[in-house]
């Protein structure tokens, strides 16, 4: 065997070994950018749920609520706001402002006893409360997916294969949580 | 992604596992030289084989029947949303949170005492089951934390590893038991090992002292191996609840109310014990080597230590902290990726209406009821009557009216529509079907009562609605709105 043929053998094992990597990594973009999808899906399901209760609640409230016109149109308006929106980020704006209307309105049914012994408005709330839980979990496991397929746009090497095939970074989906982001009260008594 | 940390912790697993294996066929091998004597040549490995083979048929029984077997030996049913939807969604809401590709199946068990376990060898077939007591008495973040903690023992493949190693506890206490027992009543050697040589003779003599030492000791040393097993999976399926649920909290209170209570488990046989979440049998307070829970105590004070993040990282600071063990369950190394899960607010926080504890415990009677076909007759005085299905007359009579009701019969569809009063959507229709509103004298209205339900009342001045209680009694109201005088009507019923 000739030194020419050596080379020949290594080069030809690099270019195959380059050429699989290229394959793997594109293939676990594209798989991560199908999760990406599915899991934004699994959110689009549960806000969809959640735009359905509102005006359920609503409409059970009314009865009770008399003098808090105000707060209960807002809520409505917030969700056909949050029901229009379109974008990744029109999305997360319109429903972080639903879920600030909907607490404010929680805090409100605090006044009223008869509302909150009423069984219809009980099934309708612990539908809401899993609701929310459900947009957080399946917020939490879509950023998660962005992260992971994001780093692999971003970082080298399989930044080149992203580029070449047109991978986008992902958008996350942040709701702003103002009772978390609130800076804890700290009491000394 | 975050589960990596079954990888790490499998391993741990698999090494006290395997080592219970080779426990099991070194007593398998001296027994079988000691029953054949050391001189025939298959002698241990006859042994070896008899003992694998006990091993493998109570393996094959357990993995095929176990699920039923359990859920059948505990009296569990099968319920559907419309039973109890807060379990439903609580269940679903794991099932996001972990990325279960199937919805588990849900049971529940008529018992007082709150408790749950999972059954299931995969993510696909599994199967979560709560007792009516841990419904009574648990809110909501509570149940979700129990639920996965369930989750998590279902995640890391819990009842898999727990199975193998129970089968092999089993193996090893009936080597044990026919061997002892066999020597007990016929102390003379059979096999006439012994006199075919004097050095053989004393072969056989050692070989005899082992299988005797490995019958004795094996058992207690085969628990202690599989309690160790149980206890970690124990701490193990805590974190994953804290990180699912990322409220801590939440199993903390419920582990400690699940303590307090009174009541004991009636329905667990003993051998499902480390299946469930809190052992029933009490031994929770002790940390032995053979309680198969570590203490209840320390659990909790471990999910309180969290107070950074629901992380795994978390926990295992937590945990290295509370016990002052020096190793960690895992160690930070193993886990991929440190990741930061920051702890939510209690949903009682974010709007959620306790019901009181009395209103609960009503509901899971109801319920644990409607599963076991009672008819529910709601009498028109407000009473509301429910009949065991033992019950064979075709009427009863109201206890507090005396009015006589037609009892109707369970078929399959009734227990639905008893449920339908707590479903939502079915709830809404039925106020539209059922309101009927005639418009009389101009203004003012009539609207005839539906009988022991809370009834929506439209207004015909304002058009605004209002709800009337099944208590009402009075033959007119005012519009809470505008005021307008509305007549109710109570339908006239026949009385006996």
């Amino acid at each position: 065997m000739t030194a020419g043929t050596l080379v020949l053998i290594v080069v030809i094992a690099g270019v195959v070994a380059i050429v699989l990597y290229a394959v793997a990594t594109y293939n676990a973009l594209v798989g991560l950018r199908n999760q990406i999808r599915n899991a934004w899906a699994q959110i689009e399901v549960q806000l969809k749920r959640r735009h359905d209760l509102i005006p359920n609640l609503v409409e059970t409230a009314k009865g009770y609520m008399v003098h808090e016109r105000s707060t209960l149109e807002e809520v409505t308006k917030a969700r056909t706001r949050a029901a229009s929106a379109k974008s990744v980020q029109d999305i997360s704006q319109a429903e972080t402002g639903l879920s600030g209307a909907l607490v404010r309105f929680m805090a409100i049914v605090e006044n009223y006893p008869d509302l909150k012994a009423n069984q219809n408005f009980l099934a309708l709330q612990e539908e809401l409360t899993s609701t929310e839980n459900r947009i957080a979990f399946s917020r939490q496991a879509y950023n998660d997916q962005v992260l992971f397929l994001n780093n692999k746009v971003q970082m080298f090497p399989s930044n080149i294969i992203a580029g070449m095939f047109k991978f986008t970074l992902g958008e996350f989906f942040e709701l702003e949580d103002s009772a978390q982001r609130a800076v804890p009260k700290v009491q000394f008594s | 992604m975050f589960w990596s940390i079954i990888a790490a912790n499998k391993r741990k697993t698999v090494i006290l596992v395997v080592s219970m294996g080779i426990f099991l066929l070194l007593m398998g091998y001296f027994i079988g030289m000691a029953v054949a004597g050391p001189a025939h040549r298959l002698a241990g490995l006859g042994g070896i084989t008899i003992a694998l083979i006990i091993w493998v048929v109570m393996l094959m029984v357990s993995f095929w029947g176990s699920d039923r077997l359990f859920l059948g030996m505990s009296n569990a049913r099968e319920v559907d949303r419309g039973s109890w939807p807060q379990l439903f969604n609580v269940v679903e809401e794991m099932k996001i949170a972990s990325s279960l590709k199937k919805m588990p199946r849900i049971y529940i068990v008529d018992d007082p005492a709150p408790n749950a376990f999972a059954v299931g060898k995969s993510e696909n077939n599994c199967a979560i089951c709560v007792t009516a007591g841990l419904l009574a008495t648990c809110s909501r973040d509570e149940l979700q934390g129990v639920v996965a903690h369930e989750i998590g023992h279902i995640l890391n493949r819990d009842i898999l590893y727990l199975t193998v190693a129970a089968t092999m506890l089993g193996s090893i206490l009936i080597i044990s038991d026919v061997f002892l027992r066999s020597r007990w009543y016929t102390p003379s050697v059979r096999f006439g090992s012994r006199s075919r040589s004097r050095s053989a003779g004393r072969l056989g003599a050692v070989v005899l002292l082992a299988a005797f030492l490995l019958a004795i000791l094996g058992p207690v040393l085969a628990r202690i191996l599989y309690f160790s097993i149980s206890r970690k999976r124990e701490y193990l399926a805590d974190a994953t609840s804290a990180r699912l649920t990322r409220y801590p909290e939440g199993l903390a209170s419920a582990l400690e109310k699940i303590g307090a209570a009174t009541a004991r488990l009636s329905s667990a046989p003993s051998s499902i014990a480390p299946f469930y979440t809190v052992n029933p049998y009490k031994q929770h307070l002790s940390s032995s080597p053979f309680a198969t829970h570590p203490p209840l105590d320390e659990r909790i004070r471990i999910l309180r230590a969290m107070s950074m993040g629901a992380g795994y990282l978390d926990y295992m600071k937590a945990y290295v902290e509370v016990t002052r063990r020096r190793v960690a369950l895992v160690q930070p190394s193993e886990l991929l990726d440190a990741e930061r899960v920051e702890i939510r607010g209690s949903s009682e926080d974010a709007g959620t209406t306790r019901i009181s504890q009395a209103a609960v415990r009503k509901r899971t009677g109801d319920m644990i009821r409607a599963l076991n076909d009672f008819a529910f007759i709601t009498c028109p005085c407000g009473m509301k009557i429910k009949v065991p299905p033992e019950y064979s007359a075709g009427t009863i009579a109201c206890p507090r009216c005396s009015r006589q009701h037609a009892i109707p019969r369970a078929d399959s569809g009734d227990l639905g529509l008893i449920l339908s009063q707590r479903s939502l959507f079915s709830e809404t229709q039925h106020f539209s079907q059922e309101t009927t509103t005639k418009k009389v004298r101009g203004a003012s209205q009539v609207v005839s009562k539906i009988p022991g339900q809370w009834q929506e009342i439209t207004c015909g001045t304002c058009g605004k609605s209002f709800e009337l209680s099944p208590a009402f009694k009075a033959s007119q109201r005012r519009c809470a709105h505008c005021g307008a005088l509305i007549f109710i009507e109570t339908p006239h019923l026949t009385s006996s």
